[in-house]
C-alpha cells in the first residue's frame, strides 16, 4: 500500500508538471492538438490513479478537469485565457494536495470544499460547451455511479442496455436563501426513473446543523433525452451535470455479478485484493473503444504496480494482455502463477506464461539527504586522512618500500579525488528544476499587468548542488517578477520609445570557474542612477553629499540596500522594498554574489554567482599572529603585496588605492584582537617593507584585509560552529586542511 | 400551519415550505423519540427533507403523494 502510494505521489507530481507545460503551450497556440491530448491524458491518468486511494475530492476535481478538456478536445469549447486560468488553478490545487499527501498522507480538511469551488468553475465551462454543442453523448465516464448501480436499482430503472440521461446535481449550500428548492426541480424531470438523495458531506449532529444550508446531493436517471431534462435545471446550470449514458444490463454488471473466482494473488479481504477487484470492475465500465483502450492501459499499469507491491512482479506484456477484459483479468489474477495449486475448473486458459523476469527499466533512486550528508562527511574525512599519508611517506626515507608507498599514495590520491568528485556529482541536479516554475510565473505576472513578455530560458541543463538550487529558487522568482513589474514597460510606453511592444526576459545559466552563474536580463526601462540617488536621500539612507559622490554603478547597486524600493507605488507583485534585499541576503548566505548592471532605456541585468556546492567551500588560507584562517574564495577579489608606504593612515583608519579605487584597509590581527605585527614578524613580507593584502568584495563595497601571509587555496568541508561556539560571530565554521591542520573559516561580513 | 406538532408526533400537511425548517429542527432536537406522519403532505421542501435525513425520526405514515413516496420510502427512514 505505502509503496503504491509513494509511487502515486511521484507520478502525480510528474503528471502535474507535464500538464502545466502542456497548458502553457496550449494557451500560446490554442490549435495545438498534441498539447490538448497530452493535457487530457495527464488528467485522465491522474483520475485513474487517484481513484485507487481514498481521496474523493482529488478524483472529483481531476475528473471535472478531464470533462472540460474533452470538450476542448472535441472542439466544442475553445481555449480562452479565463479557461486557462481555471485549469491552472486546478493544477495548482492538485499540486498543493500532492504536497500535503506526501507530508501527511491525507488531503487537507478543506479539500472537499476547495474541490467544489474549482469543479463549479470548470463545470460552468462544461455546461456552456454542452449547451452550445447540444450533444452530450459519450460521457458515460462522467457518471461513474451509474455503472456502480446495484442490481435492484437497475431493475427499477428498466431500460437495460439502453441510453439514459444521468443527472448529478449538487446544489449550492446557500441555495435556500435564493428561493431554490432542489427537490422540487425533480418533479419537473420527465420520465424520472431513479432518484437518490444523499448528504454530500457527512451531516452534523442535529444541534450543530444549520437548517438553511443545503448539504445534499441529488443523483437521478431519466428515460427522457438530455434536451428534455435540461429545462428543469435551467436556473442552476453551474450546479448540475447532465449527460447521456449507456446503462449496461444488470447481468453484465460487475457489481451485480459475484466475481468469477476469488482473487488468489492477494490474500482475500486484503486491500490489495479489493484494489485488484476494482481494476476488473473498471474494465467492465461502458464507454467508447478509445476510452476502453486507454482505461485498459491504465488498469494494466495499476495491476502491475499492485503485483509488484505484493512482491509478485509480473511481466508487463502478460499483464497488459490479461487486461483486455474483466473476465480475462479475473482469470489471470485468480490463477496465481507462483502457486501451483490446481484451479478448481481444470487448467484455465492463460493468456501467456508469466515468468518472473528481472524488472528491466532502471528507475531514479531516491536517497535521504541525511545519507548523502553522511557520505560527504566520510569523503571529507577520507581526504584528510589521505593528506596525512604524504608527510608520513616522506618520513620513511628512501628505499624500495618508500617508492612503492609513494606509488600507492599517488594512486590513493587520485582515487580519493575521483571519489570526492563522484560524491559531489551525486548531489548535482540540473537547473531546470528552478527554471520550471518560471514560464508559468511570467505568464501569470504579465497577464495581470497587461504586458507582453517573452521568456527566453537558456542553460537549464547546467548542474548545481541541490542545496544551491534550493537557495536559488526564491531569489530567481523575485528577480523575474521584479523584471516584469518594474523593468519591462507597458506596451504603449515601449512603442513610444521605439521598442517592440512585447518585452524579452532572458534567464541564462552557465558554469563559471568553481561555480554556477544565473543571469536575469530584460530589455526594459533600466534603472536611472539619478533617480536612485534622489530616492536614497528621500528615504534617509544617504546624505545628499554622499549620494552625489556615488558613482553610477554604485547608485544602481542601491537597489540591494535594505528597505529600498524605487517603485512609485507598491504593487501586489513586488516592490515592497524587501525583494532585492532578500535576493542579496539569500545569495550571500550561500557564499555567492549578486551584481547588477543597468543601462537606462535599454535594460537591466542581474547576475547571481553561486558556488557549485555548499558542502565544499574553496578558501584562501591566510596567516595572522601564527594561526591559520580561511577566507571563502567567493568574496576574494584578489591577493597582492602592498608596500607599506602606499598605505595611507588617517588617524587609526587606513586605506589604500587598489585598481583606481580607494579601499579601506583593516588588519586581521586587530579584527581578531591579536597584538599588532611588530614589523619584524614572521611574514615573508620582508618585515616593514610590504603587507599582504586580501581584497574582499563585500556587498557594501570592497575591503582590503591585511594579513601576515597568504597560503594555498584549498577545498574544505566547512563545519558550522556547534555547541557553545555557535554564538561566536565572525566565523563561518571550522575546516580541516589536507595536511590535517584545523583552521577557522572567517565570515568577513560579520567580522567587519 | 403545514406541520402540526402533537407531543412526539409531527403531522405534515399540504405543502411544507422552508419556513417550517427552523421549528422542525428545534422540535426534532427537543423531542426524545420523534415520530412523523407524512401522509397528508403534498410537497416537502428540501430543507425539511434534509432535517428528516439527519434526524431519522420514526415514520408512522409515508407520503401519499406519488413523487414524495419515491423520495421517502418507509424502511429507508425508519430508525
Amino acid at each position: 500500500m505505502s509503496e503504491l502510494f509513494d509511487q502515486f505521489v511521484v507520478e502525480a507530481q510528474e503528471l502535474l508538471e507535464t500538464a502545466g507545460g502542456a497548458l502553457l503551450a496550449l494557451e500560446r497556440d490554442p490549435a495545438d492538438r498534441a498539447s490538448v491530448d497530452e493535457l487530457f491524458r495527464a488528467f485522465h491518468t491522474l483520475k485513474g490513479a487517484s481513484g485507487l486511494f481514498d481521496m474523493a475530492p482529488f478524483t472529483r476535481l481531476v475528473h471535472a478537469g478531464e470533462d472540460t478538456l474533452s470538450l476542448l478536445r472535441d472542439g466544442r469549447h475553445g481555449m480562452t485565457p479565463e479557461l486557462a486560468d481555471r485549469l491552472f488553478r486546478t493544477l495548482d490545487q492538485c499540486a498543493r494536495w500532492v504536497a500535503a499527501l506526501e507530508d501527511t498522507g491525507a488531503l487537507p480538511a478543506d479539500a472537499a470544499q476547495a474541490a467544489d469551488t474549482l469543479v463549479r468553475g470548470l463545470s460552468g465551462v462544461s455546461a456552456e460547451g454542452a449547451a452550445g454543442g447540444g450533444e452530450a453523448a459519450g460521457e458515460a465516464d462522467a457518471f461513474p455511479w451509474v455503472a456502480a448501480l446495484a442490481r435492484e436499482d437497475r431493475d427499477g430503472v428498466g431500460m437495460a442496455g439502453g441510453v439514459i440521461t444521468a443527472i448529478d446535481y449538487r446544489p449550492d449550500p446557500e441555495c435556500f436563501f435564493t428561493g431554490d428548492d432542489p427537490l422540487a426541480l425533480f418533479r419537473r424531470v420527465p420520465d424520472l426513473r431513479w432518484l437518490r438523495i444523499e448528504p454530500a458531506e457527512p451531516l452534523p449532529a442535529l444541534a450543530q446543523m444549520d437548517p438553511y444550508r443545503c448539504m445534499l446531493r441529488f443523483r437521478a436517471l431519466s428515460g427522457a433525452g438530455v434536451e428534455a431534462v435540461m429545462p428543469a435545471f435551467r436556473s442552476v446550470p453551474d450546479q448540475v451535470r447532465i449527460g447521456s449514458v449507456t446503462l449496461m444490463p444488470a447481468a453484465a454488471s460487475a457489481m451485480a455479478q459475484p466475481p468469477a473466482k476469488p482473487i488468489a494473488m492477494a490474500p482475500p479481504g486484503s486491500l490489495a485484493a479489493a484494489m485488484l477487484e476494482e481494476q476488473a470492475r473498471i474494465l467492465d465500465l461502458p464507454g467508447s473503444a478509445a476510452e476502453r483502450g486507454s482505461r485498459s492501459a491504465a488498469v494494466a499499469r495499476a495491476v502491475a504496480a499492485i503485483l509488484t507491491a505484493l512482491g509478485r512482479p509480473a511481466d508487463r506484456a502478460v499483464v497488459a494482455a490479461a487486461c483486455a477484459d474483466a473476465g480475462t483479468l479475473r482469470r489471470f489474477l485468480a490463477d496465481d502463477p507462483l502457486e501451483n495449486g490446481p484451479p478448481e475448473n481444470g487448467p484455465p486458459e492463460k493468456p501467456a506464461v508469466a515468468e518472473a523476469r528481472p524488472a528491466s527499466p532502471r528507475r531514479a533512486l531516491r536517497v535521504e539527504p541525511e545519507r548523502m550528508d553522511a557520505l560527504m562527511a566520510l569523503v571529507g574525512e577520507l581526504s584528510v586522512m589521505k593528506g596525512q599519508l604524504g608527510p608520513l611517506v616522506r618520513r620513511v626515507g628512501d628505499g624500495e618500500v618508500t617508492r612503492d608507498m609513494k606509488a600507492f599514495s599517488a594512486r590513493l590520491d587520485s582515487l580519493v579525488g575521483d571519489l570526492r568528485h563522484a560524491a559531489l556529482r551525486l548531489r548535482l541536479l540540473p537547473l531546470a528544476r528552478v527554471f520550471d516554475p518560471l514560464p508559468r510565473l511570467v505568464r501569470d505576472t504579465a497577464r495581470r499587468l497587461d504586458k507582453t513578455v517573452e521568456l527566453v530560458l537558456d542553460g537549464a541543463e547546467t548542474e548545481a548542488d541541490k542545496d544551491i538550487l534550493d537557495v536559488l529558487g526564491e531569489p530567481l522568482l523575485h528577480l523575474v517578477r521584479n523584471a516584469i513589474d518594474h523593468g519591462i514597460e507597458a506596451p504603449e510606453r515601449r512603442a513610444a520609445s521605439g521598442k517592440p511592444p512585447g518585452g524579452t526576459l532572458r534567464v541564462h545559466a552557465f558554469q563559471d570557474k568553481g561555480g554556477v552563474v544565473v543571469e536575469v536580463s530584460d530589455d526594459g526601462a533600466g534603472i536611472d542612477p539619478a533617480a536612485m540617488r534622489k530616492a536614497a536621500v528621500a528615504k534617509g539612507l544617504l546624505t545628499p553629499d554622499a549620494a552625489a559622490a556615488l558613482g553610477d554603478d554604485d547608485a544602481v547597486r542601491l537597489v540591494f540596500a535594505p528597505g529600498f524600493s524605487t517603485a512609485g507605488s507598491v504593487s501586489d507583485l513586488s516592490g515592497r522594498g524587501v525583494g532585492m534585499d532578500a535576493v542579496r541576503t539569500a545569495v550571500e548566505r550561500a557564499g555567492g554574489r549578486v551584481e547588477i548592471a543597468s543601462t537606462p532605456g535599454s535594460g537591466t541585468r542581474v547576475r547571481l554567482s553561486l558556488p557549485l556546492t555548499l558542502s565544499i567551500t574553496r578558501v584562501v588560507v591566510v596567516e595572522a599572529a601564527g594561526s591559520f584562517y580561511g577566507i571563502p574564495v567567493a568574496v576574494v577579489g584578489g591577493v597582492q603585496r602592498v608596500p607599506r608606504a602606499e598605505i595611507r593612515g588617517v588617524k587609526r583608519a587606513e586605506s589604500i588605492v587598489l585598481r583606481d579605487r580607494v579601499v579601506p584597509l583593516v588588519r586581521l590581527r586587530r579584527l581578531l584582537g591579536q597584538p599588532p605585527d611588530d614589523g619584524g614578524g614572521h611574514g615573508r613580507g620582508g618585515g616593514g617593507e610590504a603587507d599582504c593584502v586580501v581584497l574582499a568584495e563585500l556587498s557594501d563595497g570592497p575591503v582590503a584585509v591585511a594579513v601576515d601571509d597568504v597560503g594555498e587555496r584549498a577545498d574544505v568541508v566547512l563545519r558550522p560552529m556547534t555547541g557553545v561556539l555557535r554564538g561566536l560571530r565572525g566565523y563561518a565554521g571550522t575546516a580541516v586542511l589536507g595536511d590535517g591542520r584545523l583552521i577557522l573559516v572567517l565570515d568577513l561580513r560579520e567580522l567587519l | 400551519m403545514p406541520i402540526r406538532y402533537d407531543a412526539d408526533l409531527a403531522r405534515f400537511e399540504d405543502a411544507c415550505t422552508v419556513e417550517d425548517a427552523l421549528p422542525l429542527a428545534e422540535w426534532l432536537e427537543a423531542t426524545a423519540a420523534p415520530r412523523v406522519d407524512l401522509s397528508a403532505c403534498t410537497d416537502l421542501h428540501t430543507a425539511l427533507l434534509q432535517l428528516l435525513l439527519a434526524a431519522r425520526p420514526t415514520m408512522t405514515a409515508g407520503p401519499e403523494d406519488a413523487f414524495l413516496a419515491r423520495v421517502i420510502s418507509l424502511p429507508a427512514t425508519g430508525p
